[in-house]
């Protein structure tokens, strides 16, 4: 064990690297689709609250893989990526993306409308309020679901090996390939996946307690 | 239109609003044309890539991959349905060690990928010597990692009935088992519906995974068209996107449905004669 875990300890923290740069470059993706895709979503303007709204069901009913394989083989048409890891970046960050929006939509359901009204009052247009008054303010009742969605993102990074990343489960595999033990190549990945989530999941928890407002 | 960050509008903003409209609708429009544009010059769009797909027998292939699908979905959830809801009782049990054990695993299963449990599941079967099929393989993958997140929804259906329930019962001299059967869990089973209709559309989304060990659900057949037809790759993708869209749409929309139904029932707690009456209903 100790041998399987010396020779290969390169591969597995290579891995990790790997899963780590897709995850936090997707997740910023992701940040960012959200928030516009839930302020198209709440809006006076019909068009973009429909746009919003097809997006986000668009993603939210298609398998993640499906989704790599879409941006696999039609982002290069499109002119925009054509490799594995930035083809990877793109298409989780735009699935998460997804997720994202109705988390931050709920959260801007749940601030109340005193809040809005008050900032009209002292006359504020809609981007200044949206920003200066209601995201602060939502931000701070969804720590949770974005902690949550963050663990998700960081799990579905492995979905990037079927588009040739090299990332932590994919390490995991070929370990599997070529050195036939399954449980030490599977073990491994596991316990850094685990090792990582955990550590990420108090974060979000400490933030949590520190940050959300209580009702 | 959400009221939260906008009231009635003013004749100044409804003719703002009118101008975002078509700014919108142009900007849109634009997009469309470029992506169709786009495909159209890399030859994406030609009629020969796409005509296989018109054909019968090719679309049957397919529907039977989404067959499949479903097949692993169901028994899997049927199975999760069970362990989750064992998980979720050890989680609420009295002995510290029983409740340890079921939040290491439900921990554990909730921070590793789906992928790694599939691989984990089925090259360590083949390694320990036994034969068994991607179908086994996934199927057990997937209870692991959903027991784990059904045991979640589970707990919270349960922690959600008011505590008062439970007062009564042991007050009238029920004990755990009969307490659990007779007054917990028909309430919390109730609510707990929509959650996992939903959670079924999750699972069949995740079924797609059983791809990379050549489960023949309805991806892996959409990946083998291009080799034995004139179809492509984005082509064959697109369809089996659509069919999958329809699939998750549709469970997503009757979970929808069965929450709003629930919220509007009379609440169960209140008399839970008419509670029972009601769920036998349901179940019919």
């Amino acid at each position: 064990m100790i041998d399987f875990y010396s020779t290969n300890a390169d591969r597995f923290i290579d891995g990790t690297i790997v899963t780590v740069r897709l995850a936090l470059l997707s997740f910023a993706i992701a940040v960012v689709v959200g928030v516009i895709i839930a302020s198209f979503r709440v809006s006076p303007v019909p068009p973009l609250q429909r746009f919003a709204a097809a997006y986000v069901s668009l993603f939210r009913n298609l398998p993640l893989l499906v989704i790599f394989f879409l941006a696999l083989f039609g982002l290069g048409d499109l002119g925009l990526v054509y490799d594995g890891f930035p083809t990877a970046v793109v298409a989780l960050g735009m699935y998460t993306g997804a997720y994202m929006a109705e988390v931050i939509r709920s959260g801007i359901n749940s601030v109340s409308s005193g809040q809005a009204e008050a900032g009209r009052a002292i006359g504020l247009g809609f981007i200044p309020l949206l920003v200066t008054i209601v995201i602060p303010q939502a931000v701070r009742t969804v720590i949770a679901p974005i902690g949550n969605l963050f663990i998700a993102n960081f799990k579905n990074t492995a979905v990037a090996l079927t588009i040739t990343v090299t990332e932590l489960t994919f390490v995991s595999r070929q370990l599997i390939n070529q050195t036939a033990q399954v449980a030490y190549s599977v073990g491994g990945a596991a316990i850094i996946y685990t090792v990582i989530l955990l550590g990420v999941g108090w974060a979000f928890r400490s933030l949590e307690s520190r940050y959300a407002i209580k009702r | 239109m959400s009221m939260v960050l906008t009231e009635a509008l003013g004749p100044r903003a409804k003719s703002r609003v009118r101008i975002a409209n078509w700014v919108t609708l142009v900007v849109i429009g634009l997009l469309v044309a470029f992506v169709v544009r786009q495909l159209w010059t890399a030859g994406q769009l030609e009629w020969r890539l796409w005509e296989p797909f018109t054909v019968w027998i090719n679309l049957e292939f397919l529907l039977l991959g989404l067959a499949n699908t479903l097949k692993a979905a169901v028994i899997a959830m049927v199975f999760s349905i069970a362990t989750g809801f064992l998980f979720a009782l050890g989680r609420l049990a009295r002995s510290p060690w029983v409740r340890g054990l079921c939040v290491s695993y439900v921990e554990f299963f909730r921070s590793i990928p789906l992928l790694l449990a599939i691989f984990g599941v089925f090259f360590g079967l083949a390694a320990a010597g036994f034969d068994a099929s991607p179908l086994t393989s996934l199927v057990i993958a997937l209870i692991l990692y959903n027991s784990a997140v059904l045991s979640e929804i589970f707990r919270a259906g349960i922690n959600s009935l008011d505590k008062g329930q439970s007062e009564a019962a042991m007050a009238v001299g029920l004990r755990y088992w009969p307490m659990m059967r007779i007054v917990i869990l028909p309430q919390a089973v109730r609510r707990m519906i929509p959650a996992i209709v939903a959670q079924l559309a999750t699972l069949s989304k995740d079924v797609s995974l059983g791809f990379v060990i050549s489960y023949e659900e309805v991806v892996s057949r959409g990946t083998g068209f291009s080799a034995f037809s004139p179809a492509g790759n984005l082509q064959a993708y697109v369809v089996v996107g659509v069919i999958y869209f329809i699939l998750v749409y549709l469970l997503a929309k009757l979970a929808a449905y069965l929450d709003t139904r629930e919220a509007r029932a009379p609440k169960a707690a209140a008399d839970p004669d008419a509670a029972a009456i009601d769920t036998e209903i349901d179940l019919a």
